[in-house]
């Protein structure tokens, strides 16, 4: 083997060495891959265009498509940071043992190589063997049956070389700037320079408090549904910029406070604990914001879908008390009388047996932003009595009639035809627009919208949570290389392994979980706001979305133990 | 009176499944006086570190028993003995192990906290040290602010702060330009002065001659020991260096 091969099996052996940082990097690439080939099937797949509904559904696929592509991007760049910014030592012992950055950048490009083959191939095949099950699941949730061949879609494999083929390169490049920018000393150094105790700057944390005040604020007090939609997103601003400013500023103005309290600060645990996160909030911070917006994100995304898709019943009935539903705008009084009498007359001629059949006259107020909604309030006044009051309008109130037919299929539109020829010729000028609408019909696009929803979320919610895995795991493994000296001296000034771990606990405890406990927080405040956005797509069962949320919120909390007990086994047994 | 005493210290190391065997101590006893100053030198690979890590309780030898002031340090247990560490032995090292995230003044306090003290109990013991040791108004910098002169007077501190009744100084003045290391040296000078009781580990024949007895280790063993008494500082390193200079040339034993 001559001096061609060199590279590649250093490059192969620089994997394996690394494999404590390698081997979830690899794994995530894998993940990401596969998930993106599936989303890329499905929303590719010609099977979804014979769906009820199938617009929205591919639309939905496609923007989920579009989130993970950009979601794999920044996953793959971050973690990739972190091991290069681990590997510095090493790539800088290269560089003094006579490697110049050309062999570098050549050891840098077979590594890149090795792990680009190794994520498509791993990540191609899972995402293969994993697309049909994971359509099935879809295709299930959406309600809708259909038989499918195993297939493999070429247009998805084609996309998701390209996309990720891509970001390797990026990264290569970005690596190879980074070492082509770095000396050799600063290489070796790379890992441990003398960070300094970090500033309190105050300014942040009062931007920190009025942002995320500002968000709490507008999640509260917002009135209108409507107006809800547009404010949701200026509220999730403003909650992202106050979260990452108050984990920067405000946690080490706290951190500091605590070390002024001297009969807190000089316990055994506090001790290292409390000045331990200190020294280390700087780097830690940006990560632990992250985290937390992640998880709130998640929370809210598999919450809500969640809420949607088990209320979807209960929506389907508020917005179409009957199966069939016929409306006159701005009808005459003596219109309505007749209206309900042809209608009967045509029920009678099809032969079908219509029950429940209600009518009634109602005015359509301004803000009355759900028409569907309205309709099911005023239904329910008229069914106990009511009569709807006339509010001294100077048009002609709207009329509403409705039945169910047995079966769930709906009426035939031969009736329908029959009733809207009969209600337009006969009663041509009394009224203002005619309009009939069928439960049936309209349900099959509701549950696939709702299924698709459901299905996105879980789907990003998965993706994201392996983003908050991962920034976790990463981040205490790097921080239990630098924390292993720090041990190592305590032990000698004579801690002994209960206090160390005990420190060590606290330590891990509060990163760990601070996160999440904000997330919740966020969460808890959003609730209203969230209600609110519920009650435009017709749901208003607060109480299932409050089970929906803990459940999510449980689920979630269960994971993020284990993987805290996780990396806590793997942090300790780095530092001891 | 005693204080400790190391008696047919053995130590071997061997790998995980005992092929490669290494000698590290082959036999090896002393013992150190109340309020003594000794040094204990020797070239690479003599031993010294195992012998020093022994001694803080941090190894276990093979063989051989260590008492401290009439207790073995074998029979402790683990639970019991990183507080036996705390309370009894003050640590110098030769790259000071400050931690970076504690101020001088905690680092000072560190294993007092450990310890389990109230801050009141420590910031009464730290005033005498930290004057003594003239570093009084560096307490609330942080060690990458100060000099290393200055850090090893603060790991000093941090040593005595426990009031140790054996403080191991393991190449103490390695790190430190001839300046700061005169420096050092002449505290502990001062130190031993008032009758705390001092090891070092070193190989300076300058940070040596400053103790009342020098010990030289060779091979795992004792080969020699020699004695201060009336001699002056001049002597003595005069002395040592013969001393080296018969173990490098391999002469014979006669301790």
């Amino acid at each position: 083997m001559g001096k061609s091969g060199f590279y590649p099996k250093l490059a192969v052996s620089n994997i394996r060495k690394n494999s404590r940082f390698y081997l979830p990097y690899l794994l995530t690439c894998v993940a990401t891959v596969a998930m993106f080939y599936i989303m890329s099937f499905i929303a590719s797949n010609p099977g979804l265009q014979d769906m009820q509904g199938a617009g929205t559904i591919s639309a939905m696929m496609g923007f989920g498509t579009v989130v993970i592509g950009i979601f794999a991007t920044i996953i793959l760049f971050y973690t990739n940071s972190f091991l290069i910014k681990r590997r510095k030592k090493e790539l800088g012992l290269y560089n003094i043992l006579g490697m110049g950055k050309r062999h570098i950048a050549k050891v840098l490009f077979f590594e890149t190589v090795y792990v680009t083959v190794i994520s498509l191939a791993g990540g191609l095949l899972g995402g293969i063997l994993f697309s049909k099950l994971v359509f099935m699941l879809l295709l299930r949730l959406v309600d809708f049956k259909v038989t499918l061949g195993f297939n493999i879609s070429l247009q998805a494999i084609q996309m998701t070389l390209v996309l990720f083929c891509a970001i390797f390169l990026l990264i290569l490049l970005f690596n190879l700037f980074q070492i082509k920018l770095s000396k050799p000393i600063e290489l070796l150094y790379g890992g441990n320079h003398g960070e300094r105790e970090p500033k309190t700057k105050w300014p942040l944390v009062v931007i920190g408090i009025l942002t995320l005040g500002g968000g709490y604020f507008l999640a509260l007090y917002i009135k209108s549904p409507i107006a809800a939609i547009g404010m949701f997103f200026i509220a999730v601003i403003l909650v992202i910029i106050g979260t990452y400013c108050l984990f920067t500023a405000g946690s080490i103005a706290w951190l500091k406070m605590l070390r002024r309290n001297k009969k807190y600060y000089y316990q055994p645990r506090h001790f290292s604990a409390v000045s331990g996160m200190l020294y280390r909030m700087k780097q830690n911070a940006a990560g632990l914001a992250s985290i937390c917006i992640l998880c709130t994100m998640v929370l809210v995304m598999v919450s809500t879908s969640v809420c949607m898709y088990i209320g979807v019943e209960d929506a389907l009935n508020l917005i179409y008390p009957r199966n069939v539903q016929i409306y006159l705008y701005e009808c005459q009084d003596q219109a309505y009388q007749q209206m309900s009498t042809i209608v009967k007359e045509e029920v009678a001629k099809s032969g079908l047996d219509a029950y429940d059949m209600v009518s009634f006259q109602y005015y359509q107020e301004e803000d009355d932003w759900n028409r569907s909604l309205f309709i099911g309030n005023k239904m329910a006044e008229a069914l106990t009595g009511e009569i709807p009051g006339d509010n001294g309008q100077d048009y002609p109130p709207n009329a509403y009639l409705g039945f169910n037919l047995p079966g769930s299929d709906g009426a035939p539109s031969q009736l329908l035809d029959a009733i809207r020829t009969r209600l337009t010729t006969e009663l041509a000028g009394q009224y203002d627009t005619y309009e009939s609408e069928t439960r049936s019909l309209m349900a099959g696009n509701i549950y696939s919208a709702y299924g698709g929803f459901l299905f996105l979320g879980m789907f990003l919610g998965l993706l994201f949570l392996l983003a908050t895995v991962l920034i976790i795991y990463y981040k205490q493994i790097s921080e239990g290389y630098d924390d292993k000296q720090r041990f190592e001296i305590m032990k000698k000034v004579g801690m002994s392994r209960a206090e160390t771990k005990a420190t060590v606990r606290s330590q891990i405890l509060t990163v760990f979980f601070l996160p999440l406990i904000v997330a919740v927080i966020h969460i808890a405040f959003a609730f209203k706001i969230i209600t609110k956005l519920l009650a435009v797509l017709s749901l208003t069962d607060i109480s299932l979305f409050i089970s929906c949320t803990g459940v999510t919120i449980l689920v979630f909390a269960i994971i993020y133990c284990l993987v805290y007990m996780f990396t806590a086994k793997v942090y300790y047994r780095i530092v001891s | 009176m005693t204080l400790l005493e190391v008696k047919n210290i053995k130590k071997i190391y061997s790998t995980r499944f005992g092929g490669n065997k290494v000698q590290a101590l082959t036999n090896v006893s002393f013992s150190v006086e109340q309020g003594e100053y000794i040094a204990i030198m020797g070239e690479s690979g003599s031993g010294k570190t195992t012998l020093l890590n022994i001694l803080a309780s941090l190894d276990k030898p093979t063989s051989g028993e260590v008492v401290l002031s009439g207790k073995s340090i074998m029979t402790i247990s683990e639970q019991q003995i990183s507080a036996f560490r705390r309370d009894n032995l003050g640590f110098v090292f030769q790259d000071f192990n400050l931690l970076d995230n504690f101020s001088i003044e905690d680092n000072i306090y560190l294993p007092l906290v450990l310890a389990g003290k109230n801050y009141d109990d420590m910031k009464q013991r730290l005033q005498p040290i930290v004057q003594q040791l003239g570093i009084c108004d560096i307490l609330n910098k942080f060690p990458y602010e100060v000099s290393g002169g200055q850090k090893q007077r603060t790991a000093v501190a941090r040593a005595l702060i426990t009031k140790p009744q054996l403080v191991l100084a393991d190449e103490p003045t390695g790190a430190l330009d001839s300046h700061a290391s005169d420096g050092l040296l002449r505290l502990f000078d001062e130190i031993n002065a008032a009758g705390q009781t001092i090891l070092l580990v070193t190989h300076s024949v300058k940070a040596a001659s400053h103790a009342q007895r020098v010990l030289f280790l060779r091979d795992g063993e004792v080969f020699h020991q020699i004695y201060k008494a009336s001699q002056t500082q001049e002597q003595m390193y005069q002395k040592i260096s013969d001393t080296l200079t018969v173990i490098a040339t391999g002469g014979e034993h006669h301790g």
